[in-house]
């Protein structure tokens, strides 16, 4: 197995939105499905997903409901509200201009040049 | 086990159940992917607690969030469900716009008044002094041998100061005293005090521009300098930017302003200007008791042992100096409660007359909201029918209640703003600390407390009464009756007998302060007032050159202006009767001849011999002083020209005088001096008696007192009053005496004033009192005989069916009339009863404010009451016409 990355401060939260973007999912799912995406590369600990989900919901971006899993068992399901999906295009759009910024910066070559 | 816990989850949400489903449904799925890898059960447990991270954290953190959202989510409902009430009673309050009016006039009426009344107090006794850690500011003074309070000599104070141990500044001043003073433009007069180096640093206060006094500005002959307040340097010195360095002319010195003071300064009350005391030599002598003193207790310091300390140090001065002091111990007050002083008992009056208005309110406001309940029970007992569960009712009632005490909050604190203006226009200028009224926090805090206290009480009780029962009496008894039960009349009778006691308890002290204020005003107060005007100048004193010609000009004012049309009189006193500031006081001693030539240690041993001595007031006269003023000549002769500077010095003396220190003898050609008082040791000749003046105010006896002349005495006669009598209206002088004076001094501003105005003023606190509680009183008799009306009316409305049926049987209209009347008259007889206890207990109150009546006087209790009873019954009387004019044939076929 490659090695683990950890999950960046602040970023779960991000993540978790994404994973909701096609419809409903329980906790479980959405564990598999960030684990999935980063081809097992990602380490999410179950330990920090449940107050994610939790919280997101008190924030109102995602909301939850009782129903039956694929084996038929009672699971709570999570799902997008309008303002989470913002919240998810806010957070994203925020995310890529900063990995291009630190990304310009990280892969700079030179010291300092003087423009004035 | 978890089925049944769904199912108990109908009661209400349960988030640790739901939690811990949710995590256990993660864990079993995690197991079973780990399972279908191959893996054992037990080893797929232990696998996924390694990697899951600490779960029970997850689950209590998890835990808090929900619980958290579902208070959230409670109070939301909760306050939905309370604006929907609120709505609910706007839009039922809506239909009867009477009612919703006369409740919040009621309560803004009482909301007003209190929040009002708070305000005064609350900047007066309660909001501290604006200085930094004002409790640490107090006023010292010195005791005498039987513990009275006295001012300070400038030896006392002087060894007072170098001994002292835990304080951080002492310091001495003068209360303002007024001064003439030029700058740039007219001459004008201002409140100055003269104060010590350390004043400043004792009270705290910064300067705002410039600096306070330097070293070389606290020596005798330094170079004179004077620090302003920033009201004065705004109203008087124009504001300008360039104040520091211009000069202000006090007399024959000029000043140049060294500082501005910050606002705060306010102290003493009136002081404009701040004179370096240090400018002019201390005093001598141990016995010239002319300074006040102020002190600032150090930090680390608490105020017992500062106490015991300056105790010590005054009897260990005692010790060393013995008879030649007269402090014996010395004590401190904090400013605070110095400056409050008297107004504390007057304002704590006015709050509870205030207080008292307040409750008749609400018993009004409760009655009101009563009969409403009562009209409203066919409804309420529909919706209990329907199902309304009791808590809603009452909650709507609380919201009613609610939306009417908000309301009639709002208001009040309008009518409070609007009232502490008036009250502030009419106060009579003595209230301390005046300039720290104002509406703020603590104000508006008080408002809505007394709001939200009388919203839970109408609630509350609106809600026990108008919801009990309603609903098993009115299905059982159906639309015939409305009579209310036995024990709602009862507590209405309770409330209107409440209200009818307490605006008697008001009324009866409103009629004790109106006959001690009539007692008062009909006092005779020794002279006559009509046709008299007073001019106030101010000269400033100087060698004897100046002196003798401070005293030609008042002889040359007196003698042109008696010569003005319609002048019969003219004289002067240095301090007028009635007028406050300028008296002075002090012992004499009773010479056995003219030639008797006395040092100051004979002074000091006649004086404990008690027939050699007697004190009195001292006052400087000039002119035709007693005739302008028509007090009589009672014996003997007035100066009349007599009291040339270098003749033998002449004295009048008061009736009181007379009696009380010569009650045997004749004290006509009696030989007395002051000691060197004014500076002049030689002795007086009494020479007449004239009358008793009541000086003070018109309410303390005439105190004992000495005249001399300001010819032979100019040294006190820098301050005088001219008085003039004229034929018409003596207000008609003040042009050409102005002109007089402008012509003589361009540089003395002249004050004029009627003596009626000046008797007026003297009477200003007591009627600014009267004022308050009259108003309150004919409030509380308004609302004392609503409540009376309203309840009658209600009674009326209910027994309209008997009323009906006795008429039928031959009741004439006049006996019907008289019983319900008679109704309203037995509820106030037993509240006038009620009432008179309960003023009788709280007589205590305005005791010291009454005079000439006793708290028990018999006249106001019974006026009162038969006021009271007559409004009670005139109140009953509309009510009781309408039951004798009902139908009878209307009710019975009903």
């Amino acid at each position: 197995m490659a090695a683990h990355v950890d999950v960046l401060q602040g970023t779960l939260d991000m993540l978790v939105l994404k994973s909701l973007t096609w419809g409903p999912m329980h906790g479980y799912s959405v564990l598999a499905w960030l684990r999935q995406r980063s081809d097992d590369q990602l380490r999410v600990e179950d330990a920090a997903l449940y107050p994610a989900l939790h919280r997101l919901e008190a924030r109102r971006l995602i909301e939850s409901e009782w129903g039956l899993s694929e084996n038929n068992r009672r699971a709570k399901f999570y799902r997008l509200t309008t303002a989470g999906r913002r919240a998810l295009r806010e957070e994203t759009s925020h995310w890529s201009r900063y990995v291009s910024v630190i990304d310009r910066i990280l892969s700079a070559t030179g010291p300092a040049t003087r423009t004035a | 086990m978890r089925s049944a816990r769904r199912y108990l989850r109908f009661f209400g949400p349960d988030p640790a159940a739901d939690l811990d489903d949710e995590l256990a449904f993660h864990l079993d799925m995690r197991v079973a992917e780990y399972v279908r890898l191959g893996m054992s059960e037990p080893d797929a447990r232990r696998r996924i607690a390694e990697e899951a991270g600490d779960m029970d954290a997850a689950r209590h953190e998890c835990l808090e969030i929900d619980q958290r959202e579902l208070r959230r989510q409670d109070m939301r409902e909760a306050f939905g469900t309370w604006m929907r009430d609120v709505r609910v009673a706007l839009r039922s309050l809506r239909r009867s716009p009477g009612y919703f009016a006369g409740v919040v006039a009621t309560l803004a009426l009482g909301i007003g008044a209190t929040t009002a009344i708070y305000s005064v107090v609350h900047g007066v006794l309660l909001r501290p002094l604006p200085y930094p850690e004002p409790d640490r500011i107090v006023q010292l003074f010195q005791l005498d041998a039987d513990a009275r309070k006295g001012q300070w000599s400038d030896p006392n104070f002087a060894d007072v100061r170098e001994r002292l141990r835990g304080f951080d500044a002492v310091a001495q001043f003068t209360p303002a005293a007024t001064l003439s003073v030029a700058g740039a433009g007219e001459p004008f007069r201002a409140g100055a005090s003269a104060v010590s180096g350390d004043f400043f640093r004792v009270l705290g206060v910064r300067p705002l521009r410039g600096r306070t006094f330097a070293p070389e500005e606290l020596v005798p002959g330094g170079s004179p300098a004077v620090v302003v307040t920033e009201s004065f340097w705004r109203n008087q010195l124009g504001g300008s930017e360039d104040v520091i360095g211009s000069r202000l002319t006090i007399g024959r010195t000029t000043y140049s302003v060294v500082g501005v003071m910050e606002r705060a300064l306010a102290f003493p009350a009136g002081a404009g200007i701040y004179l370096p005391k240090e400018l002019n030599a201390p005093s001598p002598f141990r016995t010239g008791h002319n300074w006040q003193a102020l002190a600032r207790v150090n930090a680390g310091t608490s105020m017992q042992s500062a106490q015991d300390a300056i105790s010590r140090v005054a009897r260990e001065l005692k010790q060393q100096h013995g008879d030649d002091t007269m402090m014996s111990d010395a004590t401190f007050v904090p400013l605070r409660d110095q400056l409050v002083g008297k107004s504390r008992k007057v304002l704590l009056l006015l709050l509870a007359a205030s207080g008292l208005l307040l409750l008749i309110a609400c018993a009004n406001v409760v009655n009101l909201l009563l009969a409403r309940a009562t009209a409203r029970r066919g409804e309420i007992a529909v919706r209990l029918a329907l199902g309304a569960g009791r808590a809603r009712l009452v909650a709507q009632f609380l919201a009613e209640s609610a939306v009417v005490a908000g309301v009639g909050g709002a208001l009040g604190v309008v009518l409070a703003l609007v009232g502490v203006r008036a009250l502030l226009r009419l106060e009579p200028g003595d209230l301390p600390r005046a300039g720290e009224i104002g509406t703020n926090l603590p104000v508006l805090g008080f408002a809505l407390l007394a709001t939200v206290l009388v919203a839970l009480a109408l609630g509350v009780i609106g809600a026990l009464r108008g919801g009990r029962g309603a609903l098993r009496e009115v299905m059982a008894e159906g639309q015939r009756s409305m009579s209310g039960s036995g024990a709602a009349r009862r507590l209405r009778d309770t409330l209107v007998v409440a209200q009818i006691a307490l605006a008697l308890v008001l009324l009866v002290g409103a009629g004790l302060l109106g006959r001690s204020f009539l007692a008062v005003f009909n006092q005779y107060p020794g002279y006559r007032t009509e046709g008299v005007l007073a001019m106030d100048v101010t000269l400033s004193g100087g060698d004897t050159t100046v002196l003798a010609s401070n005293v030609r000009f008042y002889d040359e004012v007196l003698e042109r202006g008696r010569a003005l049309p319609g002048v019969m009189h003219a004289g002067a006193v240095n301090a007028l009767p009635l007028a406050p500031g300028g008296v002075s006081s002090g012992m004499f001693i009773i010479q056995r001849s003219i030639a008797e030539r006395l040092t100051f240690d004979d002074f000091r041993a006649l004086s404990k011999i008690p027939e050699r001595v007697g004190e009195s007031q001292f006052r400087i006269v000039g002119g035709d002083y007693f005739r302008a003023m028509d007090i009589p000549l009672l014996r003997g002769r007035l100066f009349d020209g007599q009291d040339a500077p270098d003749a033998p010095h002449l004295a009048l003396i008061s009736e009181s005088l007379a009696r009380s220190r010569w009650p045997d003898e004749d004290p006509l050609g009696k030989i007395i001096q002051y000691g060197g008082m004014d500076g002049d040791p030689r002795p007086f000749t009494i020479v007449g008696i004239v009358g008793d003046v009541r000086e003070a105010n018109l309410e303390a006896r005439p105190l004992p007192t000495f005249y001399a002349s300001y010819r032979q005495r100019p040294r006190m006669a820098g301050r005088m009053n001219l008085v003039f009598r004229a034929q018409g209206d003596p207000a008609a002088l003040s042009a050409p005496l102005r002109g007089i004076v402008h012509e003589l001094r361009p540089q003395v501003p002249p004050r004029f004033r009627t003596m009626q105005a000046v008797m007026t003023e003297s009477l200003a606190s007591r009627r600014f009192v009267l004022v308050l509680i009259g108003v309150f009183g004919a409030a509380a008799l308004l609302l004392a005989s609503l409540g009376v009306y309203s309840v009658i009316a209600y009674l009326v409305a209910q027994r309209r069916r008997e009323i009906g049926v006795r008429m039928a049987l031959g009741a004439r209209p006049e006996s019907v009339r008289r019983m319900v009347v008679r109704e309203g008259v037995v509820l106030a007889g037993v509240g006038v009863v009620v009432g008179a206890l309960f003023a009788m207990a709280g007589r205590r109150y305005v005791e010291g404010l009454q005079y000439g009546v006793r708290a028990t006087d018999v006249p106001s209790f019974t006026a009162v009451s038969v006021l009271l009873v007559t409004v009670a019954a005139l109140a009953s009387w509309f009510p009781a016409r309408k039951a004798a004019a009902i139908p009878p044939a209307d009710v019975l076929r009903s």
